[in-house]
């Protein structure tokens, strides 16, 4: 791809330094350029999801930014020394 | 107070930037929120960075830049990483990293695009399964699909969005193992005999004809007549499993990509309970309008693929003409004004239209994919399965908001923006309808999650100030 001029962040996932072009989204950050799969395990039946519209409409790439927890992160654009954690803890029975 | 302005526009894609461009050229005060943060939205998504214009064909990338570049140069106030949860008449509620924010003004423009309509299968929460739609934007954010370009990606369904995604997969060398074909082959030989109108509309015909032949010169093993596709795999899909001619077959897949077509985006409209129409050939309810985007709420105007889906150039002249139309409205151009200034856009809406009529046969959705198996999750946030939908609805509960309150359908997060389509099919195929016959979910405010604290700052005091 030709992206010679394109600005970088690089921001935190897991504890990884990842580099990305600016004005991406956190959320394919974490699933186009880092391939990390599962972004985060459902609330309801813990099974393993990941960003499936990255545009605002599924709800499924929620993930810790900056230590906010739920952020849609198709939504969020990547920040250089953002820290980002997926959310793979099985939420505990209610 | 400094955010009252005249009109302001929701959604910063080709119909919202057009819309401010327009409203503003007329002397009118505008404010744009976008949820994005740049200019562009889906169509001219990152225009201003060398990475968003590469995927752009020429035509594109100069209609893109011009109207960003318009915008940027006008005095328009603009909101980016905005997200709108709230539309009154005359007021729009959001939040921004700085909290929540009421705007007011004399009319609103609500573009919001539109979205790839929402299909279950078996498999489809799988990671490395997603929306046509959604592997574009990975690809224009500079990344991959799968982490080896051998991995092999499987494309599923039926709908131009599909053929274009093919042409940009294929320009960055991925590896397609097959493209599985779900459309309607007889409503596809009805959109033959509109086809003979497309003539008004050459450039977008070239276009097609050009990514069919990219397409077929790329070597794609493409299977016609799919039926029941399921992905499979563990954590993440493995493989593509699907019938032909009632035969049981599969494929390897890092990646699987369904696409079954465009539908508006219409939460916003039908939580203030503007007036809908359902189209029975694209099975999709759509706002109604007049030829400005006028909607039946006073001063609430609609512009863009939410209004009807006719494309990105259709959106900027949607977007150019309810600019104007508000700007009448407002006072500050007469109805001479308007007209002299809206007839040229009128003209190429018209001819769009009658050019385009012929897609909505071509590609219109097999009602077939929505039978899907029992143990299909429906609801993606509740995990609710079409059995449990199918039960409800076989109790003799008509309306889909009865079925939403018995099995959790649609109270997740997304507020039925995915299950809601599926979820009228469903219930309608159970009870021998069309799906315009049970109903629409009922949408309430706020329409995304806001928190409770922001929520009262709106209403109790005095909002953030910039
Ligand atoms: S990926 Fe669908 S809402 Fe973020």
């Amino acid at each position: 791809m030709k992206n010679g001029l394109q600005p970088t962040v690089t921001l935190t996932v897991d504890d990884k330094e990842v580099t990305v072009p600016t004005g991406i989204s956190v959320a394919a950050a974490v699933l186009g350029h880092l391939h990390l799969g599962c972004t985060c395990v459902h609330p309801v039946d813990k099974t393993p999801r990941a960003p499936y519209c990255l545009m605002g409409v599924c709800f499924e790439c929620m993930m810790e930014v900056n230590g906010e927890e739920n952020v849609q992160t198709c939504l969020v654009s990547v920040e250089d020394g953002m820290v980002v954690k997926r959310q793979l803890k099985v939420p505990e029975a209610k | 107070m400094e955010n009252q302005t005249d009109l302001i526009i929701i959604g910063g894609g080709p119909a919202g930037l057009a819309a401010a461009c327009s409203a503003s050229s007329c002397g009118l005060e505008v404010a744009v929120v976008d949820e994005q943060s740049s200019p562009g939205g889906q169509l001219f998504r990152n225009i201003e960075t060398p990475l968003g214009q590469s995927l752009l064909d020429d035509g594109d990338r100069q209609r893109g830049l011009e109207l960003v570049r318009n915008f940027r140069a006008a005095k328009i106030k603009y909101y980016p990483d905005t997200v709108v949860w709230g539309v009154e008449p005359n007021r729009v509620s959001c939040t921004d990293k700085d909290g929540a924010r009421l705007l007011h003004g004399a009319c609103v423009v609500i573009a919001p695009g539109a979205m790839e309509r929402p299909v279950p299968f078996p498999g489809w929460t799988l990671p490395g399964v997603i929306t046509a739609g959604g592997a574009d934007i990975l690809l224009r954010s500079g990344g991959t699909l799968t982490r080896e370009s051998s991995d092999p990606v499987v494309l599923a369904g039926n709908g131009p969005l599909l053929l274009l995604v093919a042409c940009h997969l294929l320009d960055n060398g991925v590896n397609i193992a097959a493209w599985l074909d779900t459309g309607c082959w007889p409503k596809r030989f009805a959109g033959g005999a509109f086809m003979s109108w497309s003539f008004l509309d050459a450039g977008y015909m070239s276009k097609g004809k050009a990514m069919a032949k990219k397409i077929l010169g790329g070597k794609i093993p493409f299977v016609t007549g799919v039926k029941q596709i399921r992905a499979a795999g563990d954590t993440r899909v493995e493989r593509v499993v699907y019938e032909k001619g009632g035969k049981r077959h599969e494929i390897d897949a890092a990646c699987l990509l369904r696409h079954e077509g465009v539908i508006p985006r219409t939460h916003i409209l039908r939580s203030m309970g503007a007036l809908h129409r359902w189209d029975k050939v694209q099975r999709y309810w759509y706002p109604v309008t007049d030829d400005f985007g006028a909607t039946s709420i006073d001063g609430i105007y609609l512009a863009g693929d939410a209004n009807y889906v006719h494309g990105g150039d259709a959106s900027i002249i949607k977007g150019t003409l309810a600019g104007i139309d508000v700007a009448r409205k407002i006072g500050v151009i007469t109805k001479g004004e308007a007209a002299f200034r809206s007839e040229k856009h009128l003209k190429q809406l018209r001819r769009i239209r009658i050019a385009r009529s012929f897609l909505r046969y071509m590609f219109a959705p097999h009602p077939d994919i929505f039978g899907v198996p029992d143990e299909t999750i429906v609801c993606r946030c509740e995990s609710v399965t079409a059995k449990d939908i199918r039960k409800i609805a076989k109790e003799g509960n008509r309306d889909v908001n009865e079925v939403k309150l018995h099995t959790r359908c649609g109270m997740g997060p997304c507020q039925g923006r995915m299950c809601g389509t599926p979820l009228a099919e469903i219930v309608a195929a159970a009870q021998s309808t069309t799906p315009d016959k049970v109903g629409n979910l009922h949408i309430r405010q706020p329409f995304r999650p806001v928190s409770l604290e922001n929520y009262c700052r709106v209403y109790t005091e005095e909002p953030a100030d910039t």
